[in-house]
C-alpha cells in the first residue's frame, strides 16, 4: 500500500513466508557478534528477495547487500517484520524512487522501539509463562514440563514471524508510525507487562523454596513448638519469597552486580544451614 | 564413557545450534537436563534437575550491561556430573553456577576474537557474492558450537574424577546450603525480569498475582489466565479494531496458549 507500483507483484506472499523461516530469519543470533550483532542473518533473511528485486542490476544488488550487512539488532522474532518493511522499501530503491540511505534510517529507527515491545512480549511475558508452567510440571519429574515449555514459547514465536513478514511488507513503515501515534504499541507493552508481572508475582510465592525453620518458644516436651516459618505462613503464605524478590529488586536498582548477589546468596545459604536458621 | 561424553558434548553443542534454528530457547536447562538424563539413563532425575537449574538461572538474561553466566554449559555439565555420580539436585546446583561463570569467561574470549572474520562477509557484500555472507554466518556460529562441544566433552571425560573428589570433599552442610541458595535465587531472577518490564503502573498487578497465588492458592497457569483476561478487558482488544488489526493479532497469540 505504501508502494505505488501497479505492475504485477514481484514479491509474493510465498517469498515473504519463506523469508520468515529461512536460515537467516531463524539464525538471527547464531552469528551474533559484538560489533554488528545480527547483521549477517538479517542480510541473509532478505537476500532471496533482494536477488529478485535486483535481478538485472548486479551493482544495485551489491549495494543492497552492503547496506544490509550493517549493524542490526532486535528481538529475533520481530526480525521478519522489519525484513518485510525493508524489502518493500528496497523495491522502490530499485526503481529509483527512494534513496538507499532511507532504508538504513528506517531500520535504525525500528530497532529500539520494536526491541522494547518484543522483549517485553517474548522475554517478559511469554517466556515467563512457559517457564512457570514448564517448571510446575517438571519439578515432579514429569516430561510434559519441558514439552509444554517448548510449545508455549515457540508457537507464538513462529506465528509472529510469519504474520510479521507479510504485514511488514504490506503495511510498511507507515503502519508502524500510525501504531506508535495511536498508542497501540504502548497498550500492547502494558498488556503484556500485566500478564508478565502477575505471573512473576505468583511465582515469587510458588517458586521460592527457602524456609526459616528456627523454633520459637521451644519447650522441651516439643508441644506447641512453632517455627518462624509457620508464623510467617499464618500471616501471609509466601511472605519470604515476596520480601526476597523486592530486596533483590532494590539491590539491582542500586546497581549491585548480579554476580555479587549470587555469591552473597550462596554464602547466606551455607551460613544459614550451618547455624540452622535457613532450610 | 567416551560415547556418553561425546553425546553430552553434542547436547551442549545443540545449545549453540539452537540459535541457528530460531532461538527456540531449547538451550535452557529445562530442556537440556532431560536430554542429559536420557544419555545417562535417568530421564526423571534429568527433568527434576533441569527444572531446579532453570529456576536457579531464571535471572540469567541480558539486562543492561550484565552478561549472564553460560546457562547452556553450566546446565548441561552440572546435570551430567550430578546424575553420573548418583547425586541429586543439590550437587547439580552447587556445580552449575561456578561452571557457568567459568564458561562465560571462555566464551567472552572466543567472541572477542571471532569478529575478525566479518571481513569475509563485507568483501562478499561489496562483490555481490551472497555465498560469502552465508559462509560467514555459519563460520561465526560454528566457533561457539565447536568450543561448547569440546569444552563439555573434555570436562566430562577428564574432569569426572576430580569433580567426584571435590564433591566428596565438600561437607554436606555446604551442599545443603547451596540447595537453600538455589531456593532463594529464583527471587533474584524474578527481580531481574521485573527490572526489564516494570513501570509504576504495573506494581499493583505484581501484588495481585502474588495474592492470588498466596491466599487463593491458584497455580501459576491459573494466574496467567486471569492476567490475560484482565489485559484483554482493560485495553478492549476484543472490541472492534478497525485499523490496527495487525498488531492486535500479535496480542491474541499469547492468549491462546
Amino acid at each position: 500500500m505504501t508502494t505505488s507500483n501497479t505492475d504485477e507483484k514481484l514479491i509474493t506472499k510465498k517469498d515473504l513466508l519463506h523469508s520468515a523461516c529461512n536460515i537467516g530469519a531463524l539464525g538471527m543470533e547464531y552469528s551474533w557478534n559484538y560489533p554488528r550483532q545480527m547483521h549477517l542473518a538479517f542480510c541473509l533473511m532478505i537476500n532471496p528477495m533482494l536477488k529478485k528485486i535486483y535481478a538485472d542490476d548486479p551493482e544495485g544488488y551489491a549495494e543492497a547487500l552492503t547496506r544490509h550487512v550493517a549493524f542490526f539488532n532486535i528481538t529475533p522474532q520481530l526480525a521478519p517484520f522489519v525484513g518485510g518493511i525493508a524489502v518493500s522499501m528496497e523495491e522502490r530503491v530499485a526503481k529509483g524512487e527512494l534513496e538507499g540511505a532511507a532504508v538504513d534510517s528506517v531500520k535504525a529507527a525500528l530497532m529500539g522501539p520494536l526491541s522494547g515491545i518484543g522483549d517485553s512480549i517474548f522475554l517478559g511475558c511469554i517466556r515467563v509463562i512457559a517457564v512457570a508452567v514448564g517448571i510446575s510440571l517438571a519439578s515432579t519429574g514429569n516430561i510434559m514440563g519441558p514439552i509444554a515449555y517448548f510449545l508455549i514459547y515457540n508457537i507464538p514465536a513462529f506465528l509472529v514471524r510469519f504474520i510479521g513478514a507479510v504485514k511488514g511488507y504490506e503495511l510498511g513503515f507507515s503502519f508502524l508510525a500510525n501504531a506508535e501515534k495511536s498508542g497501540l504499541m504502548e497498550k500492547v507493552m502494558f498488556a503484556s507487562g500485566i500478564v508478565g508481572i502477575m505471573v512473576i508475582g505468583a511465582m515469587s510465592k510458588d517458586m521460592f523454596y527457602a524456609t526459616i525453620p528456627l523454633k520459637i518458644g521451644a519447650n522441651v516436651s516439643g508441644e506447641d513448638v512453632q517455627t518462624v516459618q509457620t508464623i510467617l505462613d499464618g500471616i501471609m503464605p509466601g511472605m519470604l519469597g515476596l520480601s526476597a524478590t523486592w530486596i533483590y529488586y532494590w539491590l539491582l536498582k542500586k546497581k549491585v552486580n548480579p554476580m555479587w548477589l549470587i555469591l552473597g546468596t550462596m554464602i547466606l545459604g551455607v551460613v544459614g544451614v550451618y547455624f540452622g536458621f535457613l532450610g | 564413557m567416551v560415547v556418553q561424553a561425546i553425546l553430552i558434548g553434542l547436547i551442549a553443542a545443540w545449545g549453540s545450534l539452537d540459535y541457528a534454528f530460531g532461538t527456540l530457547y531449547t538451550f535452557r536447562p529445562i530442556v537440556l537436563g532431560p536430554l542429559v538424563g536420557l544419555v545417562l539413563g535417568d530421564v526423571k532425575t534429568g527433568v527434576e534437575i533441569g527444572a531446579s537449574l532453570e529456576l536457579l538461572f531464571m535471572g540469567a538474561i541480558s539486562v543492561g550491561a550484565y552478561i549472564p553466566p553460560d546457562v547452556n554449559i553450566g546446565g548441561v555439565l552440572a546435570t551430567a556430573f550430578a546424575i553420573s555420580m548418583g547425586k541429586g539436585v543439590d550437587a547439580a546446583v552447587a556445580l552449575a553456577m561456578p561452571i557457568a561463570v567459568i564458561s562465560l569467561g571462555i566464551g567472552n574470549l572466543v567472541s572477542a576474537i571471532t569478529p575478525v572474520c566479518l571481513k569475509i562477509a563485507d568483501d562478499g557484500a561489496a562483490a555481490g557474492n551472497d555465498k560469502k555472507i552465508m559462509f560467514t554466518q555459519w563460520l561465526m556460529g560454528a566457533f561457539a558450537t565447536i568450543y561448547k562441544f569440546l569444552l563439555v566433552f573434555g570436562a566430562f571425560y577428564v574432569g569426572a574424577d576430580k569433580v567426584q573428589a571435590l564433591l566428596d570433599f565438600i561437607p554436606q552442610f555446604v551442599l545443603d546450603g547451596m540447595g537453600v541458595a538455589a531456593g532463594i535465587l529464583p527471587a533474584m531472577g524474578f527481580a531481574m525480569l521485573m527490572r526489564m518490564i516494570i513501570n509504576k503502573k504495573l506494581i499493583p498487578f505484581f501484588f495481585l498475582g502474588f495474592v492470588l497465588a498466596s491466599y487463593a492458592n491458584i497455580p501459576v497457569l491459573g494466574v496467567a489466565i486471569i492476567a490475560v483476561i484482565i489485559a484483554v478487558e482493560k485495553f478492549g482488544f476484543l472490541e472492534d479494531r478497525p485499523v490496527m488489526a495487525g498488531n492486535a493479532e500479535e496480542v491474541s497469540d499469547d492468549d491462546d496458549f
